[in-house]
């Protein structure tokens, strides 16, 4: 169809000068005839070319005039592609609206920010909970959002855990804050409102640490009688043994309450108590010796001191997580194992680790190792004297030391716990 | 709001204008600190926590520390660049700003102290209460102060210095009531005095805060509207308040 339109665009064009100079040569001056039609011509596409741009430029919407040839042809084309994006267009903006309805539904304030952290974006619930409003377009969000854990996040850029914080418009909402980076350079800042849930926990964890304080006394004075009953020479035989076994029980249930009291202590807060530089080296024989003091072994306990560093932080916490992971390779391991204690430094900080010649933990055990009350074999374990709690203790007070815990184990050979304290926790 | 900001992007010179942007990012960080130190050491006060407060004490270098450079920053713009006209204004008020708000860290500081000294002493009966209610006050009071710093907003700036007056009668109120105490119980004098040295405290912020809303006003319009009542200075910037 364009081809044939062109066609008849030459063909017509040829027949009028083909007339012209026959008209030339019936009246005379064929080249002013020739020059006559061919100034015709350019006039009709001058004028079509100008309506063109009329239409264009104002007559938006309405529908091209009929013209011959192949300038209706191009009317009609561009007509259709303007209607094609007017489609687009409409259906671009109600998908726009939908979106914006829908998070603007959100339960979350949620923030648009581009890469200069300044707000693109914002729905009505960010309003209510970060204080930020319609007026803030182009405001940088630290701007607004001034507390300084937010600052620090924001500069990291390592948004893997939410960050909690106060509502800066209201003390006591709390919030979690997301962010999440999508796009080139964009990010979006979703905080969500966990007021309830941060008071249920609290009220979960005082209950735990009020419970355990409760249990202690009433023990302390069962104990305590069980103890005189256990040397008093007048006891019956028969009774010998039951008595003796409420008092191992006894003493295992006051560890558990020493231990769920230590770690609800440590949940209280979420840094050390205390940052003075602890003596690794001290410690690591202290731990050793009680060790040694708890009951006869055959094995070695081998001290590997290979670093003058200490670390800064609660030595009593220190403490009680190194000696629960010396506890633990004991209680694993044949009484003939060797266990060994390891201190080390490198560029990348201290390494503090405990090896033993154990049972080793299968695999699909040490991802749930540090879950309270968690146990590798039920009944085994059990009958070895722990309170499942070790090793929750443990991950808490190097949670709290900026260290990790890192676990490698194998069946029948024996396991190696590392706690990794950084760089910036070590003091020469 | 919009001719402030739009004067500061709407730069010849893209890196004096990021110069000048990032003068205002650390203003409103250094304010974020002191949020933080007043916040704490309210805490610190009404729970009795003696740690909290001593932790205050210590960190007021950091906020030391951000004041110098800050400085340090403004002088090297104004003798780099010789900012003219609203940058002039900004750059100045930034430098008269951030004294205040060192100033305010240093009543955090104090108050910090005071609590920690406070924490050993007996609680008094309502448990801070007044002090507690001036401490949201001024809290509420700086915050909305930053913010107006922040968006260069002169009406909320003014709006914010007619509420200083509420915090001082609410010390005033502390005052008296203090001095019913250490008459009717002497043994409490020394308590008391230490309560008032931190309501004190709590009324200075509120005055420093709204120095800092007279240097937005400074900033936003031109306009000096210090030692001139808020009335008129609204009348005529032509903000209904």
């Amino acid at each position: 169809m364009p081809g044939s339109a062109w066609s008849l665009v030459i063909v017509r064009l040829l027949a009028a000068v083909g007339i012209a100079v026959g008209a030339g040569i019936v009246f005379g001056h064929p080249q002013l005839w020739v020059i006559l039609v061919l100034a015709g011509y350019l006039a009709w596409n001058l004028y079509h070319v100008y309506r063109l741009d009329r239409w264009l430029r104002f007559r938006e919407g309405t529908r091209p005039r009929q013209a011959i040839g192949v300038w209706g042809q191009i009317y009609a084309e561009f007509h259709r592609i303007r209607q094609l994006n007017r489609d687009r267009k409409k259906r671009l903006n109600r998908l726009l609206k939908e979106f914006r309805k829908s998070t603007s539904a959100l339960p979350d304030a949620s923030v648009v920010l581009n890469a200069q952290n300044e707000i693109t974006w914002r729905n009505d619930v960010a309003q209510r909970l970060l204080g930020i409003s319609k007026k803030d377009r182009g405001q940088k969000i630290d701007a607004l959002l001034r507390d300084a854990d937010f600052i620090d996040y924001l500069r990291r850029q390592q948004f893997d855990r939410p960050l909690s914080l106060s509502s800066p418009v209201d003390g006591r909402v709390k919030l979690a804050i997301r962010i999440v980076p999508y796009g080139t350079g964009q990010q979006l800042l979703l905080a969500k409102d966990v007021t309830r849930e941060r008071r249920l926990e609290k009220i979960r964890k005082d209950f735990i640490g009020n419970a355990s304080h409760e249990l202690r006394s009433p023990l302390t004075v069962v104990s305590g009688y069980l103890d005189s009953l256990e040397t008093d020479p007048e006891i019956p035989e028969s009774w010998k043994a039951p008595i003796h076994e409420m008092v191992v029980q006894s003493a295992r249930m006051r560890s558990l309450i020493e231990d769920l009291l230590t770690l609800s202590r440590l949940e209280a807060s979420s840094s050390a108590t205390s940052n003075e530089p602890v003596d690794v080296r001290g410690l690591a024989c202290l731990v050793r010796k009680d060790a040694l003091a708890a009951g006869p072994r055959k094995g070695e306990i081998e001290l590997k001191l290979e670093s003058e560093a200490g670390i800064r932080g609660a030595e009593s916490e220190l403490y009680s997580a190194f000696w629960n992971l010396v506890q633990n390779a004991v209680k694993y391991s044949a009484p003939e194992g060797v266990i060994e204690i390891r201190w080390r430094d490198d560029d990348d900080g201290g390494h503090f680790s405990v090896r033993d010649t154990g049972v080793g933990i299968p695999e699909k055990a040490l991802p749930r190792l540090t879950e309270r009350f968690y146990r590798v074999h039920k009944g085994r374990d059990r009958a070895r004297g722990g309170t499942g709690l070790g090793l929750a203790i443990v991950k808490h007070v190097l949670q709290r030391h900026d260290a990790s815990l890192e676990v490698t184990s194998e069946l029948g050979k024996g396991s190696e716990f590392t706690c990794h304290f950084p760089r910036s926790r070590l003091a020469e | 709001m919009t001719r402030g900001t739009e004067e500061l992007t709407q730069h010849y010179s893209r890196q004096f204008n990021e110069e000048l942007e990032a003068i205002r990012t650390r203003l409103l960080e250094m304010g974020g600190l002191v949020e933080r130190q007043l916040k704490r050491s309210l805490r610190a006060l009404v729970k009795g926590n003696s740690e909290l407060g001593e932790q205050v004490v210590h960190d007021d270098y950091q906020v030391n520390r951000l004041e110098v450079s800050i400085d340090e920053e403004c002088s090297r713009v104004i003798a780099l660049r010789q900012p003219t006209a609203s940058d002039l204004r900004f750059v100045m008020a930034v430098i008269k700003s951030i004294t205040d708000l060192e100033r305010i860290g240093d009543e955090a500081e104090k108050i910090g102290f005071l609590s920690s000294r406070l924490a050993t002493q007996e609680r008094p009966e309502n448990r801070y209460k007044e002090i507690k209610h001036l401490g949201r006050q001024v809290r509420e009071m700086l915050r909305d102060t930053l913010d107006a710093l922040a968006r260069l907003d002169a009406e909320a700036a003014l709006r914010i210095a007619q509420e200083d007056s509420n915090v001082d009668d609410e010390y005033e109120a502390i005052m008296r009531q203090s001095i019913t105490v250490m008459m009717e119980d002497p043994r409490s004098i020394r308590r008391v005095l230490d309560t008032l040295w931190a309501a004190r405290a709590l009324e200075r912020i509120g005055d420093h805060a709204v120095n800092i809303c007279e240097h937005v006003v400074y900033m936003a319009h031109g306009m000096d509207i210090r030692h001139v009542s808020v009335e008129q200075v609204a009348a005529e910037a032509g903000v209904d308040l």
